[in-house]
């Protein structure tokens, strides 16, 4: 191999010079990280004997002790469709104002314990992402809101409602102007009742409002087509894909499903493989630049002009109207070429909230012929209605006591709005504020009422993301604490005692007027959860040209590029400690945000990782991170939180107040620094060929190339032991890495599904982080536009474990069906395996991470513990685990098809990590079945194993990452 | 040894069962004439359950003058598959079935005949034919008789020696061993008052011999509750509901061929018969009146779990008896016999493991053992008798803990 793979900076320059290797990086099991107590724990002779004492008098206490009385309670009366033990799925919606995922809610004993994707539906087809697996722990979150609350007191919701309703009754009266602040909504009956309150009330105003805003594409489609629409996209219709600043495989607008569709377009089967191109412009180092075929680094100010020169490109060959633009710092023919040799099969989205740009790319996408193809206007996306104007305009009559009354739902804008600060100030003027707030957020503090809504999974609704798709929320468990649903307190305050399920059968009886048996058919939406009805396209007004400008760019030091994180978002869900763990997918980063700089200007300014820095007013640690385009830095948004709960409270710094190309100046304030907890060093695989890619182009050619050593170490490993034999069963896992794109929807999904504990950033910082899998982040070619490389690692189940060997009491073993099994309650924690793991897979418990006020998350509390899966063990302290290839969902698997006669068949048995991957990239199955995918994968010409020249014959395997670049 | 106990308990169960086989064989040759009847009155148990010839209504109705009020072969379909009739719109079978609260009645085994057997049973008004309650009576000679008496009082024997067992208390010995070695280690180095020095030898070895073996066998089920028969909330009698009513597991324990747990049945079950049944054989109405009470306070009964296994083992009712065919009684005991519930195995792995190694899958007659091909050409070719659980990965660490 003659490409240099790195996994930090440090190893890049290391490596770069050449240097001694034994000098590099640090080891596994190093005490640096540790606090000095740790180190200097040693234990003496007489501490041992003491330990011993106590030890012999603890197992005597026990013994002597009775064994504990369990209860078995039944059910009074059980529900027909519960059988204790046995999993239900619902079909349901995630939507949170932001995202949108169609999804199976699986609950056991009636309480949802673990998300899946619903395959059902056109748009997720399955998927999800690490924050919609994440959120079944939301429902057990201990910082929701039990009740009512009035003036920070907790009150009943009769009082609540009389007095609110004698309020706003006054108000309506004296026609003072009330405000409906909520997210984006895009539930068709939720509409329906809010439009149904408006006019009841006409001096209420509904206002929409989102965190990031994507308004600029609604106007500029308004100016386009006469529409304020954003279209729907099709990235699996498009050959070639330029992205400016849109991460639309991590955040931007629906990335499960543009996810799905871009990997769908780049599966690599058949004879005649086909694979889409990917470009990505951006200003930071994103999900989606780190999967691009080629990514280039460009300013904020720099994106207009460029847009623009690539529109000129195209102009000039398809003679439309060229505009006068200032150079561009890229040479952006070969794009324009690319995209005029792939008309009508081309896309190209920016994620800028900025006319100027969208008009830009409105017009390019027109130039094309994309309209119709890749991007449909007349089936528009509902996502992101926020009106940045009218929520602008709501403040400033805040400010000047306009309004009198004001009702939020949804939305936090005293901690995420550009101007926090105005927006409190205003909000004290108003005399009535009332919030349906979950949770004591940063605005419900300031509000008099705080009247909770139900989360999610205990809610009535209906979405309808993408024009003519509907998808259905339905509750999966009953309202744990005292609190109700939005739309039923709307309802009761217009006056109507039913409830919203009611409301919303009604709404749909008159959208399916046409049904002949409304009955069974809303008996089919409410299972399936998706309905997809037909839509006409309509006719499309013609394109009406608006003339397009750029301005030159700043000439300024630093330009800043607020962005979302994959795990925390806009940090609705702070206090999620699944979602706070998990690391970041490109700076593997846990519990903290920072100010990511490019590594030229780190070193112009004598800045390394964790230096803390000053910007307008805030410090914040330092992260050199490679790819960061020069005069640029990147910060996240999300954290910052001071009013989250346990897990998020004071997490990282608010950067809600940074807008996007915003100049700024970094001082870096001398000796102090800020400890991040990052995994990236982890686990270094050193120099071998772990990582292994080819060009779509070589791969065309010879679909072995890249995985030249495979057949090498099939021919040069030979043994004198006989390869283990399998009957019946064998189970393999294989992963696409040309699919992969890193997003971590499996990490946590993993998580949830195998009671994985959280361990907070100190012991994150002590390299603990026990997560069972992994996804490994390489960088290769040079710093400041590195190519980016996601792997995800877990137990490969080797038929000849290095780990087996070592154990000397037999806690783990091979099974006859291939799995590489790991028996806690037999382990005494030597930790042999772990050393003898040349994948480094294996997790130890360091300490006791149930029940354990050190660890204060969810396996701390009564509440939160009831998302455990009951069929996975809970670890105790002093073992080792380790992924089991979700053997429980293998024996459940087995047993289904045993109790009906029947042998088991392709799909049966689905990973977590599998099921809901938003880019299928997981394969799982008996590789002694002739006609699985898995034994396809197995045999084709990309697949090789992890470290292959060990012998350790894994049953998991990898496919070559393809680039369709040249190089 | 605790697995010898089983077998012990075993042992004496298939003993009962192979006397009371021997003596229905020798009554029906020596009855064969009037066999008929007298099987009518056993078939009868099952009707009644829900029936009374005579007297209060139970949960189905009153049976006196039945014949005379239904055409028979009416009755013989209804009595076999009442349901079906139900679902086909039969209007009289409708109307039975709405005039008794809905409650369906189980289909029944029997064939025509004896069903007429049973109608003419019923039309005696339950009572036997005096030639043939002379036969009958013959029949329960004293042989008999004293066989039966066997059986239950072995049973009670097993039960009382199973709670002694479990109450195994050998602290005095244990105390009394460590004396007689102090003792005789006193002896041997102080006082010299036995001379001879093998006695102290013997004496110490054979209490270090007890004392250990006391220390195994109480460390061993050290976290295991063999013989464990807690007080329950309601002093309910698997002996009256499964053995003299005769009641199946499976009515009362209903999830147990579909999920993991057989599911402790919700106080509504209870009351399908005890809407009627206000008034048991040996508590009266004591016992029964939680049941109401339960109801009516919106308070479920709680159960004192009897077999419990520690949290890192995985066990599925299903699979071992929907899958695996294994009788309720092959790992509970004769819990017909139990009034309340005592855990017979010690649920140890080793007794797990022991039947994995033994016991057959049901490898021909389930078509998921399909995909072991090499199992299947082996039990072809003679080289194997039989495929045990063990065989296709049984004893293997994951298949339980995970």
């Amino acid at each position: 191999m003659d490409k240099q793979y790195w996994q930090s900076l440090e190893d890049y320059r290391e490596t770069k010079t050449k240097s001694d290797f034994s000098k590099k990086a640090e080891p596994e099991f190093s005490i640096e990280g540790l606090d000095e107590s740790e180190i200097k724990a040693k234990s003496s002779r007489r501490d041992f004997l003491k330990m011993l004492g106590f030890s012999v008098s603890a197992v005597a206490l026990v013994s002597s002790c009775q064994m504990p009385v369990r209860k078995a309670i039944p059910l009074l009366n059980q529900p027909e469709e519960l059988t204790p033990g046995v999993a239900n799925y619902f079909a349901s919606t995630f939507f949170d104002g932001t995202d949108y995922c169609s999804i199976l809610v699986k609950t056991r004993e009636n309480r949802p314990i673990k998300i899946e994707g619903n395959d059902m539906s056109k748009l997720t087809k399955g998927g999800t992402s690490s924050r919609v697996q994440a959120s079944v722990l939301n429902l057990y979150d201990d910082a929701r809101l039990k009740g009512p609350m009035k003036s920070g007191n907790a009150t009943d919701w009769e009082t609540a409602d009389k007095e609110v309703i004698e309020k706003l009754t006054v108000l309506a009266d004296e026609g003072k102007k009330v405000v409906l602040l909520t997210s984006t909504i895009i539930s068709p009956s939720t509409t329906a009742l809010i439009e149904e309150f408006t006019l009841a009330n006409p001096n209420v105003e509904w206002v929409m409002y989102d965190a990031m805003s994507m308004s600029a594409i609604r106007n500029a489609n308004d100016l386009n087509f006469g529409r304020p629409v954003i279209p729907s996209y099709s990235f699996d219709k498009a050959k070639v894909i330029v992205g400016f600043n849109a991460d639309y495989l991590g955040n931007w607008l629906m990335p499960v499903t543009f996810s799905k569709q871009y990997s769908s377009s780049r599966k690599i089967s058949g004879k005649n493989p086909k694979m889409s191109r990917s470009y990505q412009f951006e200003s930071l180092m994103s999900l989606t630049g780190s999967n691009a075929d080629y990514r280039f680094g460009i300013k904020p100010s720099e994106e207009a002009i460029v847009l623009l020169n690539l529109y000129n490109k195209i102009a000039e060959s398809t003679g439309m109207s060229v505009y006068n633009a200032p150079k561009s710092p890229v040479d952006v023919t070969d794009v324009a070429t690319d995209l005029l040799k792939n008309k009508g099969k081309s896309l190209v989205v920016s994620g800028t909230n900025e006319l100027n740009i969208q008009l830009i790319v409105n017009a390019i996408n027109n130039a094309l012929g994309n309209y119709g193809t890749t991007l449909n206007i007349s089936l528009p996306v509902n996502l992101k209605q926020g009106n940045e104007k009218a929520m602008e305009a709501l403040v400033k009559d805040m400010n000047a006591g306009k309004v009198d009354g004001i009702l939020i739902q949804n939305v936090n804008p005293a901690y995420d709005y550009s101007n926090a600060s105005d927006f409190k100030t205003g909000l004290a003027k108003v005399d009535t504020k009332v919030s349906f707030a979950d949770t004591m957020d940063e605005t419900a503090q300031l509000c008099d009422y705080v009247l909770p809504d139900h989360n999610y999974l205990e809610s009535w609704n209906d979405a309808e993301p993408i024009r003519g798709s509907y998808s259905i929320m339905q509750p999966t468990i009953r309202p744990i604490f005292n609190t109700r649903q939005f739309q039923d307190t709307m309802l009761k305050w217009m006056g109507n005692d039913g409830d919203f399920s009611d409301y919303m059968e009604n709404n749909w009886k008159t959208m399916l007027a046409d049904s002949t048996n409304f009955e069974s058919d809303w008996n089919n939406i409410k299972h399936d959860g998706v309905y997809h009805a037909k839509v006409e396209s309509d006719e499309l007004s013609n394109f009406s040209a608006q003339s397009l400008k750029a301005r030159t760019s700043k000439n300024v030091d630093i330009e800043l590029v607020p962005y979302e994180k994959i795990g925390m978002g806009i940090g609705k869900y702070s206090n999620n400690p699944w979602l706070q763990e998990m690391p970041d997918p490109i700076t593997t980063t846990t519990w903290d945000n920072y100010l990511a700089i490019s590594p030229a200007y780190a070193d112009d300014n004598n800045l390394k990782l964790e230096d803390i820095v000053e910007v307008n007013g805030i410090e914040m640690p330092v992260l050199v991170q490679p790819g960061q385009p020069v005069g640029t830095a990147s910060v996240a948004v999300g954290y910052g939180r001071t009013s989250a709960g346990k897990a998020g409270d004071g997490r990282g710094f608010n950067a809600f107040g940074f807008k996007f190309g915003e100049s700024i100046t970094i001082n870096k304030i001398a000796g102090k620094t800020y400890p991040l907890a990052m995994t990236q060093m982890h686990h270094d695989m050193e120099e071998r060929p772990i990582v292994r890619e080819t060009t779509f182009d070589q791969f065309k050619k010879d679909p072995k190339s890249g995985n030249e050593l495979h057949t090498y170490d099939e021919k040069h490993n030979v043994t004198l032991y006989n390869k283990i034999k399998y009957d019946g069963l064998h189970w393999g896992m294989s992963i696409d890495l040309t699919s992969c794109t890193g997003c971590a929807n499996c990490v946590i999904a993993c998580q949830a599904e195998n009671n994985v504990p959280v361990i907070g950033k100190e012991q994150v910082k002590n390299r603990r982080i026990m997560h069972w899998m992994r996804i490994d982040r390489y960088y290769s070619k040079d710093e400041a536009n590195p190519e980016v490389f996601h792997m995800p690692v877990m137990c490969q189940h080797c038929d000849n474990a290095p780990c087996e060997n070592v154990c000397p009491v037999a806690a783990t073993n091979h099974s006859t069906e291939g799995l590489n099994q790991m028996a806690y309650n037999r382990c005494i924690g030597t930790r042999y395996c772990m050393n003898n793991c040349p994948y480094k897979v294996r997790r130890f418990n360091w300490f006791e991470f149930v029940n354990n006020n050190n660890f204060d998350y969810n396996m701390n509390s009564e509440l939160g513990k009831l998302v455990l899966n009951p069929d996975v063990t809970v670890r105790q302290r002093g073992v080792v685990e380790k992924c089991s290839m979700c053997v429980q969902r293998i024996q459940e698997g087995k047993l289904t098809a045993k109790m009906q006669d029947r042998e088991l068949r392709e799909g049966d048995i689905k990973m977590a990590c599998e099921q809901s991957c938003p880019t299928d990239a997981i394969t799982f199955g008996n590789l002694l079945d002739e006609n699985s995918a898995i034994k396809e994968d197995q045999d084709n010409p990309r697949m090789y194993h992890l470290l292959e020249s060990l012998h350790t014959l894994p049953s998991t395997s990898y496919l070559t990452r393809v680039r369709n670049n040249e190089s | 040894m605790i697995i010898n106990n089983f077998v012990r308990i075993n042992a004496l169960m298939i003993k009962g069962y192979i006397f009371s086989g021997l003596f229905s064989l020798l009554m029906l040759i020596s009855m064969s004439s009037f066999a008929q009847t007298a099987q009518d009155e056993k078939n009868f148990q099952q009707c009644k359950a829900c029936h009374n010839i005579d007297g209060a209504k139970l949960i189905g109705p009153n049976l006196k003058g039945i014949s005379e009020k239904r055409d028979e072969a009416w009755l013989i379909k209804f009595i076999q598959n009442s349901q079906e009739m139900i679902q086909n719109g039969d209007e009289l079978a409708v109307q039975v079935y709405n005039e008794n609260n809905k409650i369906p009645m189980p289909s029944q085994n029997f064939t025509d005949e004896e069903v007429r057997g049973l109608l003419l049973y019923i039309e005696g008004g339950g009572v036997l034919p005096e030639s043939e309650a002379v036969a009958q009576a013959a029949v329960d000679t004293e042989e008999q008789q004293a066989n039966k008496l066997n059986v239950a009082a072995d049973a009670e024997l097993l039960l009382v020696k199973m709670k002694r067992d479990g109450m195994r208390n050998m602290s005095y010995v244990f105390i009394i061993m460590v004396i007689l070695i102090v003792v005789s280690l006193f002896d041997l180095a102080v006082f010299h008052i036995v001379k001879a020095r093998w006695i102290h030898y013997i004496i110490v070895l054979t209490a270090i011999v007890v004392i250990s073996e006391i220390i195994f066998v109480d460390a061993t089920s050290l976290g295991r509750q063999q013989y464990y028969q807690p007080d329950q909330p309601v002093w309910f009698s698997h002996k009256v509901h499964a053995g003299q009513n005769q009641i199946d597991c499976r009515y009362c324990h209903f999830t147990v061929d579909r999920s993991m747990s057989a599911g402790i049945p919700p106080v509504e079950t209870c009351l399908n018969c005890h809407n009627q049944v206000k008034e048991g054989p040996i508590t009266g109405t004591k016992e029964i009146e939680k049941i109401y009470a339960s109801i009516e306070n919106n308070k479920p009964i709680e159960w004192v779990k009897v077999y419990n296994l520690p949290d890192h083992v995985y066990f599925n009712h299903a699979q071992h008896v929907n899958v695996g065919k294994l009788d309720c009684a092959q790992c509970h005991g004769e819990v017909k016999e139990m009034d309340e519930i005592i855990q017979i195995p010690d649920l140890s792995m080793g007794w797990c493991i022991e039947c994995h190694r033994t016991e057959d899958v049901q490898f021909a007659t389930n078509k998921f053992y399909d995909q072991y091909k090499e199992l299947h050409q082996k039990l072809k070719d003679g080289e194997i008798s039989n495929v045990t659980v063990q065989n296709i990965g049984g004893d293997e660490c994951a298949k339980c803990h995970y």
